[in-house]
């Protein structure tokens, strides 16, 4: 039986160390960001009928930006927001785009499930290798993404009957999308101390997860949760 | 509700599997992608008892390869079992086996010191690692085997190989305690841990393999051997009964050679059919009845309604747990394998 190897020591200091939080970091606050914007919208135009509970998430979403931004600083490090917007350019046109045509069922595979699970599965892999500080804060955020994510498993739930179909087209457009970006972060994230099979692991178990619950039976999801990754 | 978790034995077999249940997404796929996968509920089927009662099972894949621990993909190894028992623990089940190489990554990794797998805390009474009842039933073989090709036990040598292990220290409390073994011979690689048990047993000789094996009537390999093993089958007595207790089972060809009788070790007979799915793919003679003891032993505890880890940490079998193991076994019908 081979043993088990050490986990590696993190130099947060070191300039290879920074270099890839700062990419890493913008995400995670483009990220959240983005989620800001994106339940404020759900709240004005798609879903007013849970107004008040859609502008509590995008608080939190706000409060997660502020402290992921901390982190940065507790690190000296300067976010690279222009890599950040490009990384989620095609998953946030996709969204607007769904907005704008009034599909929520869309709207909400991409913000609650997709956009929660990545930030689930990221911040899951990375409480164990952050420096303290940011553990602290990424433990506090990663309890909120689940209620996030369990907002949109229940609308969808709920109207899973009619919203089933579409969400098999939308994750068909937008699933291969998220191993294109876990893909363009697999160094970045190993410099980080993160594994590329354990970030896509992660994902796929807490998507798969949010599927079932939906309604979809064990056989749909595996497909589903799968769906892209083939190729990628 | 009982649950198994098992896994499929190569990364070719999972690739055939995968295919023939009908998962093209899966069935292209190199290791990478398994080390990705996540833990899957493929077969519900019911488990009817001797005595007519029907319990309810899930089998829990676990998408756990051999190849990762060859490859040294130590962590993806260890997150399958952890996943695959969140999985089960989410499922609503009771009692899950841990089954093939999931007990002995979970004992050898430690994983006890991690009870947080995402937002959920490990319940470990949940689970059983089935060493109980897999270590009453290699003593049963050993027990009604022995006679069958002529070796008379109170007369036999009985090398256990694998003898400070969880199931291996079982096997030999049993055999000093409950059966008439002339001599029993312990072999394993940790000295200290032998002296230790040969000092709770004050019975049975500490000797190296190749000094056991000429030596023994009865040999229980219940030793983990990821690549075999190299021994010269010459030197063995004959007859000589060998009991491949270990996982995987692979002795067989290492010892095929007249007089020498190789039982696989730790397999149970249902008397009724098991309706299942998943044992069709996974190497059993008669599928639909024969199952791995540790399998088994969580539909025992569920049968009796003994929702608690039967059957965990190192070193804590008692021969009263396999008393009471092996009284269940035989009121619900299951029958250690003899041929
Ligand atoms: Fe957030
Ligand atoms: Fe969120």
């Amino acid at each position: 039986m081979p043993t088990l190897e050490a986990s590696p020591v993190m130099d947060f200091q070191s300039e290879t160390y920074k270099d890839a939080y700062s990419r890493i970091n913008a995400i995670v606050i483009e990220g959240e960001f983005e989620a800001n914007d994106n339940y404020k919208s759900l709240a004005e135009h798609l879903m007013s009928d849970h107004k008040d509970e859609l502008i509590k998430l995008a608080k939190m979403e706000n409060r997660h930006m502020k402290g992921f931004q901390a982190c940065g600083k507790n690190l000296s490090v300067t976010p690279d927001m222009p890599f950040a917007k490009d990384f989620f350019s095609q998953l946030h046109g996709n969204f607007q785009t769904a907005l704008a045509e009034g599909n929520v069922v869309t709207c909400l595979l991409i913000q609650s499930l997709i956009i929660e699970t990545f930030a689930i599965a990221a911040y899951n892999i990375y409480i164990p290798v952050a420096d303290d500080f940011a553990r602290k804060i990424t433990e506090g955020v990663v309890k909120d993404e689940y209620l996030h994510l369990n907002f949109g498993e229940e609308w969808l739930k709920a109207n899973f009957e009619t919203a089933k179909a579409e969400l098999e087209e939308a994750n068909r457009a937008n699933l291969p999308l998220v191993w294109k970006m876990l893909n363009e972060v697999e160094k970045d994230a190993a410099v980080l101390g993160m594994e590329k099979d354990a970030l896509v692991e992660d994902f796929m178990i807490t998507y798969g997860e949010a599927l079932a619950n939906i309604g979809f039976t064990s056989r749909e999801v595996m497909k589903l949760s799968a769906q892209g990754l083939a190729s990628a | 509700m009982f649950g198994l978790i098992g896994h499929l034995t190569s990364l070719e077999h999972a690739q055939s599997v995968a295919s023939d249940l009908g998962y093209p997404e899966y069935a292209d796929q190199d290791l990478d992608f398994w080390c990705s996968a996540p833990p899957q509920i493929v077969d519900h089927f019911k488990v009817v008892s001797a005595t007519g009662q029907t319990i309810e099972g899930k089998y829990v894949e676990s998408c756990f390869l051999p190849e990762m621990l060859a490859n040294r993909r130590i962590k993806a190894a260890t997150r399958k079992i952890l996943n695959a028992m969140a999985h089960a623990q989410k499922s609503g089940i009771n009692i899950t086996a841990l089954g093939g190489f999931s007990s002995i990554i979970f004992e050898n990794f430690k994983l006890d010191q991690i009870k947080r797998v995402r937002n959920l805390d490990l319940d470990f009474k949940k689970f059983t690692t089935g060493n109980t009842h897999t270590a009453y039933v290699i003593c049963k073989q050993v027990e009604e085997a022995a006679p069958k090709h002529g070796i008379d036990l109170a007369d036999a040598t009985v090398a256990v190989c694998g003898a400070t292990g969880d199931i291996g220290s079982a096997v030999c409390r049993w055999l000093s305690e409950r059966t008439k073994v002339r001599d029993l011979l312990l072999v394993a690689r940790n000295q200290e841990r032998l002296n230790n048990l040969q000092a709770e047993l004050k019975f049975g000789r500490v000797l190296p393999m190749d000094q056991a094996l000429p030596q023994a009537d009865v040999v229980v390999w219940v030793a983990s051997l990821p690549k075999g093993l190299d021994v010269d089958a010459t030197m063995l007595k004959q007859p000589c009964l060998m009991v491949d207790g270990g996982y995987p089972k692979n002795i067989d060809t290492t010892f095929a050679r007249p007089g020498i009788h190789v039982l696989k070790g730790g397999i149970v007979e249902h008397s009724l059919d098991i309706d299942w799915h998943i044992m069709n793919i996974v190497n059993m003679d008669v599928p639909g009845r024969q199952l791995f003891a540790c399998f088994a032993e969580s539909m025992l505890l569920e049968f009796e309604k003994l929702h608690t880890n039967f059957s965990w940490g190192r070193n804590q079998i008692t021969i009263e747990k396999m008393d009471l193991i092996g009284e269940a076994s035989v009121r619900h019908g299951f029958r250690p394998l003899l041929t």
